[in-house]
């Protein structure tokens, strides 16, 4: 009986003391629009946290306070739907109890789980998104790596339609929140750069047709089309435009060209199109973009895009190092999040506000199927070149 | 009208005194899950008043869910946010009742149709009246604690589950049943149909306006595309048919049901809970037609399952 109780005894303090030597788990949670409208691009995003969790441990784990963690990575589908994505938000804090959060796909989801963040006070670097109406509320507890915000950006593209020698612009519009505020700088710009507006159109998000919008834009004949669209409603454009003969020779189109889906279904044709972004593998400066792509290269069996992919890698390098020198105490990561410098795939990267001030503002194009960095010229990889008649 | 039992009220005041008590638990999450709930309970019970008793199925009452939303988001920081309620309230009932008198001559799937169809049309209407004053979404800062938003959708639970329960066995109630029977033989009895199906229809958007107006609160944040989003009134529709019936338990049923089975899903299987959630509701009304309250009532009478 004795030499029962005593090896149970020892069993248990076994286990207890095997366990107390495990280094505990690091919660990461998140919310992945795998259904509904932000689907088709969400899928870089996710693949780009579960490459990050996979490196992270494959390297022994994530540094916090001097010790190495494992990651484990929580997330559901939030369905494309903000109020999903405040619920599912609200309980990984509260009842999943995360140590970190990473962020959603898009500026809608963004906005739309900052009333939580704020209320939990939990820190949370932003990727694929960027908001002046964020910038504007002063939220404390997200942040944007990107560098396009809609103000700023607007006043490149206005410089490009210059450079271009473009004097008349045709705009249709997504009525998504990320391409309304575009929208709404775009026009004080054009007109500072006295172009003139001929087409100024909407359409709603769930669209499946643009033929007789993008009929309508042929029929005005301006130097250049500026189509601010979703990722998914990008490829009704190009269709379209293919459709009708849209062939001005300077074409902007928002969100769309940056995903490996869009060179898929228009290939050469697609050359041409000048779109949002600030990242490209071949600048030479950003020692770690090139590694990054062939890591998501060889993982997934296709290059990233080059938009959502290297945003979110930003966001988990970011994260990294500031959790490696502040812990998981929450207050600590939002001061070291907020003040410190860090060094990111897409160059360093330090915040004021909600913006990352390290980084230009730029804008690419497809150039022989390869994203390019063309404005400003300081930044360029390539020259603009005029968009080829759709094939 | 006869009232309730005594079993009835023991009952109605033991479940009213544990939602009650939830807050008390300090669990947000348990909170946040019964405030979805009571949501659901709140919206199902108004769908019933119009369309389980008249038999006039609408499939657009997250029109009036997000009508509510937008009065708050328009009306916050400006009055104060129990008056915004209030307002959403009066909106849901005069534009049922202005929109209801011209919508409720037609029947039948072309009813479903045209109230699914102005859902849309609002909708749309609001996205680009927001898109003309350059609001690109809304945000909603300084809500109330999720403890206030919490008991205001008790409340709003509890009160359409009256309006339900009393509604039914009103002379009103009996109209509007006597309606979904025979509409000519309900006339020639002296029934003013017309005003009945207005009333109806009014009275069921009420509870849903003021519902969107304390959610938006919750959500913080006000994107047209998510708080007219038609799935609210599939989800509607689909609680209702799972609770069965047309009287007020049955709403109850059908949306703790569904919300329930949803979140253990969801919780457990996060990857394919749609896939397991869709399998059983088709095996659930082939199984139960009637819904839950109706095979409860004929699991009483009979002692055991009768399925016609």
């Amino acid at each position: 009986m004795l030499r029962t109780v005593f090896l149970a005894l020892l069993m248990l303090f076994l286990c207890f003391s095997s366990k107390n030597t495990e280094a505990k788990d690091v919660k990461v949670g998140f919310s992945i629009s795998k259904t509904g409208i932000f689907a088709a691009a969400a899928g870089s995003q996710l693949n780009t946290y579960k490459l990050w969790g996979e490196q992270v441990n494959a390297a022994g784990g994530l540094t916090v306070g001097g010790k190495q963690h494992p990651i484990k990575l929580v997330f559901y589908d939030d369905q494309s739907n903000t109020a999903k994505a405040v619920q599912i938000y609200e309980k990984l804090i509260t009842k999943d109890k995360v140590d970190l959060l990473l962020a959603p796909w898009g500026t809608a989801l963004h906005v739309a789980i900052v009333g939580v963040l704020e209320r939990y006070k939990f820190p949370m670097v932003g990727n694929s998104a960027a908001s002046v109406l964020l910038r504007d509320v002063k939220a404390k507890n997200i942040w944007f790596p990107t560098s396009s915000f809609p103000d700023v950006q607007s006043t490149a593209i206005a410089e490009i339609l210059q450079n271009q020698g473009v004097k008349s612009v045709s705009l249709i519009t997504n009525q998504l929140q990320y391409t309304q505020e575009n929208k709404k700088f775009i026009i004080p710009a054009l007109k500072k750069a006295r172009i003139k507006l001929l087409v100024n159109e909407d359409y709603p998000p769930g669209v499946k047709d643009l033929t007789a919008l993008l009929t309508k834009v042929k029929s005005a004949n301006a130097d250049a089309v500026l189509a601010y669209t979703y990722p998914g409603d990008s490829v009704l454009y190009a269709k379209g435009a293919r459709e009708v003969g849209l062939n001005a020779k300077t074409q902007v189109v928002l969100l769309g060209p940056q995903y490996g889906f869009f060179g898929g279904i228009f290939g050469p044709a697609a050359n041409g199109l000048i779109t949002m972004g600030h990242w490209t593998p071949y600048r030479k400066d950003w020692p770690n973009a090139k590694k990054f792509y062939d890591d998501y290269t060889a993982r997934w069996k296709g290059p990233p895009d080059t938009l959502d992919a290297p945003m979110t890698q930003m966001s988990v390098e970011i994260l990294e190092q500031a959790v490696a020198k502040s812990g998981l105490n929450r207050d600590k990561l939002r001061k070291t999040i907020s003040s410190e410098t860090f060094q990111t795939i897409n160059g360093p990267a330090r915040f004021e506000g909600v913006m990352n001030v390290l980084l230009p503002t730029m804008m690419s194009q497809i150039q022989d199927g390869k994203i390019h960095i063309i404005w400003p010229p300081k930044q360029a990889t390539a020259k603009i070149i005029s968009k080829p008649a759709w094939k | 009208m006869t009232l309730p039992s005594n079993r009835v009220i023991g009952l109605a005041a033991l479940i009213t005194f544990i939602f009650l008590g939830i807050p008390m638990l300090g669990s947000e999450y348990i909170m946040g899950l019964g405030l979805t709930l009571l949501m659901w309970i709140a919206l199902t019970q108004s769908w019933v008043i119009l369309s389980a008793m008249t038999g006039y199925i609408s499939l657009g009452h997250a029109v009036f869910f997000g009508v509510g939303a937008y009065v708050m988001v328009l009306c916050f920081n400006t009055i104060p946010f129990i008056l915004s309620i209030i307002i959403a309230g009066l909106v849901g009932f005069i534009l049922a009742f202005v929109i209801g008198y011209p919508c409720l001559r037609v029947r039948g799937p072309y009813f479903v149709i045209l109230t699914f169809g102005l859902a849309e049309l609002i909708k749309f209407i609001v996205i680009n009246v927001e898109a003309g004053m350059g609001k690109f979404g809304r945000l909603v800062f300084g809500a109330p604690s999720l403890e206030i938003l919490y008991y205001l959708i008790l409340s709003l639970a509890l009160t359409s589950i009256l309006v339900t329960y009393f509604v039914r066995r009103s002379r009103f109630g009996f109209g509007l049943r006597a309606i979904r029977e025979n509409e000519e033989a309900a006339e020639t009895l002296g029934i003013d149909v017309a005003r009945f199906k207005a009333l109806a229809f009014a009275i069921s958007a009420t509870v849903p306006s003021m519902v969107g107006a304390v959610m938006i609160l919750r959500n913080s944040y006000f994107e047209p595309m998510d708080v007219f989003n038609p799935v609210t009134s599939f989800t509607i529709v689909s609680m209702a048919i799972i609770g069965g019936g047309d009287d007020a338990p049955g709403p109850i049923y059908g949306a703790l049901a569904l919300v329930l089975l949803q979140e253990l899903l969801w919780a457990n299987w996060p990857e394919i809970y749609m896939i397991i959630l869709g399998i059983l509701l088709i095996i659930f009304v082939l199984k139960a037609p009637q819904g839950i309250h109706g095979w409860i009532i004929s699991y009483r009478k009979y002692g055991k399952y009768e399925n016609s």
